[in-house]
């Protein structure tokens, strides 16, 4: 009980921490006590609301990951590498170019694509001997590259003009950061945490086993709705406003767990504090990394989250 | 018997290909220092980039082009010309099929497996890659001469090299050493924000029309802008690449100096972003746009 109220307020500093560095930094040098017109719009209109957005996305990504590893009993289970983001990348884009003037139609669309993507892998990967690694990342390979393959095809066909700066944004980029963005992916983020803990319990059971679980008395079949419903309304809240940050949800459930153990009531939660955290210093690098130039975030998750992909494959 | 189809195929495209190298040829050296063997009259002639397509028009010589990129769509004649893919995924069946004596590059991207190919079919590949305005007017140059067009070039140079140093003497009559020069923001793309770099041609061209490009300092030729250094550079002016991604200024620029007084402006992308004769024009309407206000 000492070391979860302990882990509770650490995260919470360290997050605190984290959003003042990150508001510190920039490629502009700032000093936030003493702050010019232009500096202010600099720090008010630029870097606050990309911070925040950042820290909802990191947030949103790892605990949609963190419920899908329990639920699927496996902890390769990413969105990014199940073609959830994907999906929610190519719903995001078929609202891009189809409904731009409806403002909620890209986290609708990519919150739709989400959820058909994560149904699809699911059945794949579903079969009588059971759901192992192999036919789950198997499956999220084939529904990713095929989903790329759509978006590539959309890409060629509409006019490349229009689309040009979409194929950067698909690699995760938040330097489309506005306050809309912000509220939207919060609004999905504290939905989506609230109801996915709400579930932990039962989840708990599930990594027992599905039909442990259902002696129990858990409705199997309604908390795995539940869970993936909630994933892709976090995922596709991320993703429209983000594109496709990688591995988020795969590093920091892992680390979280390493930490605190499985428990999901505590998994869940300190999943998505620790995924702000990460996400919200992974941009910083971004930002500040080759200034007055910016990579876009998701090279530099990826950039430490494939090669953390390679160690728990070899272990698992 | 296919296989013996197949081999009296491809023994007829080889003798098909014979008379062309038995043209008389000459040696001269491309962009890359290459050794290029050329007709001594050149009579078919293919062009994988816009901006080459548009100088050989330009020195008189677009009826010899047997073949253009999809892109290339300046100066009008080339839509009656054969495409043969664009710049990145040329048809190189296509190209043979053509029966070009010169295939026109701009790149040495692809060079190697590209050239090695159309080679053995007796198809010279040149290299053209002028980065510059300056070099544009030597690439006119040498075309003219592969073309046999030398005096034709020589007269077009001339004019085209009045025409920038009219603007240069233009703009530095308004840029005394009172007046500071206007600093110039060039959005490529909205979102994201791209702008030119200092390794891009743009930025000598702002400079020669009297401006200074406000990113010129930045690695690479079209970086990516950090939206903070966007709103410190509070540009004067504010050029924006015409196309339907770019119809906007960046919000990043919405209390900048440039759209607070109105000084943005939009420009052709595709006389922007093709090293070609038409920089001069892009130079002549970048001067115009620069001293708008200065000649009111």
């Amino acid at each position: 009980m000492n070391r979860r109220l302990f882990t509770w307020f650490l995260l919470t500093v360290a997050l605190l921490f984290a959003l003042l560095l990150a508001l510190s930094f920039g490629s502009e040098r700032l000093s936030i006590f003493d702050l010019s017109e232009t500096q202010a719009a600099i720090f008010f209109d630029i870097r606050f609301p990309r911070v925040l957005l950042g820290a909802c996305v990191g947030a949103s990504l790892a605990s949609a990951g963190a419920s899908l590893q329990a639920l699927l009993r496996n902890p390769l289970a990413e969105p990014y590498l199940l073609g959830v983001s994907n999906g929610a990348a190519l719903g995001t884009m078929i609202a891009f170019v189809f409904f731009e003037q409806f403002v909620f139609a890209r986290p609708l669309l990519a919150f739709a694509g989400a959820g058909l993507a994560t149904f699809t892998v699911y059945q794949m990967a579903r079969s009588r001997a059971g759901m192992n690694v192999e036919r789950l990342v198997l499956s999220g390979v084939i529904v990713t590259t095929f989903l790329s393959s759509i978006i590539v095809l959309l890409t060629s066909l509409l006019d490349a003009a229009r689309l040009r700066g979409f194929t950067f944004w698909l690699l995760g980029d938040l330097s489309q950061a506005t306050m809309n963005g912000f509220y939207m992916t919060l609004a999905g983020v504290v939905i989506g945490a609230i109801v996915l803990t709400s579930q932990a319990r039962p989840l708990n059971l599930m990594m027992i086993g599905e039909r442990d679980a259902l002696d129990f008395g858990v409705e199997v079949g309604r908390v795995r709705m539940i869970v993936f419903a909630m994933a892709s309304l976090l995922v596709g809240t991320a993703v429209a406003a983000s594109g496709s940050v990688g591995y988020v949800g795969l590093i920091v459930p892992h680390l979280v767990r390493l930490a605190i153990g499985s428990d999901n009531r505590l998994v869940i939660p300190f999943s998505a504090i620790a995924g702000a955290i990460f996400v919200v210093l992974a941009d910083t690098v971004a930002r500040t990394a080759i200034a007055p130039r910016e990579l876009p975030v998701g090279a530099v998750t990826a950039l430490i989250g494939a090669p953390m992909f390679i160690y728990l494959l070899k272990r698992s | 018997m296919l296989i013996a189809v197949a081999v009296i195929a491809v023994v007829g495209c080889r003798s098909a290909t014979v008379p062309s190298s038995a043209v008389e040829t000459r040696e001269v050296h491309d962009d890359l220092g290459r050794t290029v063997k050329v007709p001594l009259k050149l009579e078919r002639a293919i062009s994988l980039a816009p901006s080459l397509t548009e100088m050989i028009f330009a020195i008189g010589a677009g009826e010899k082009l047997v073949g253009v990129t999809t892109y290339c769509n300046y100066p009008p004649e080339t839509a009656s010309i054969e495409k043969i893919g664009d710049t990145q995924t040329p048809n190189i069946e296509k190209i043979i099929a053509l029966k070009p004596q010169v295939v026109f590059v701009s790149t040495a991207s692809q060079l190697e497996a590209f050239t090695k190919t159309l080679e053995e079919q007796g198809i010279a590949v040149y290299v053209s890659n002028p980065k510059n305005l300056d070099q544009v007017f030597n690439g006119l140059k040498q075309l003219g001469e592969l073309f046999g067009r030398s005096e034709y070039t020589d007269d077009l140079v001339g004019s085209l090299r009045a025409r920038a140093s009219i603007v240069r003497d233009q703009a530095h009559s308004y840029g005394g050493e009172s007046v500071s020069k206007p600093t110039v923001f060039m959005q490529i793309s909205n979102e994201p924000l791209f702008t030119i770099g200092r390794d891009s041609f743009l930025t000598n061209l702002v400079e020669q029309a009297g401006g200074v490009s406000a990113t010129r300092d930045v690695g690479t030729a079209y970086p990516k802008l950090s939206k903070e250094t966007a709103v410190a550079l509070d540009p004067d002016v504010i050029i924006m690449s015409d196309s339907e991604d770019n119809r906007e200024v960046n919000k990043a620029f919405k209390n900048s100096r440039a759209v607070k007084s109105g000084r943005v402006y939009r420009i052709d992308p595709d006389i922007i972003s093709r090293p070609g004769p038409r920089l001069v024009d892009a130079l002549e309407r970048i001067e115009a746009m620069l001293h708008s206000e200065t000649k009111n």
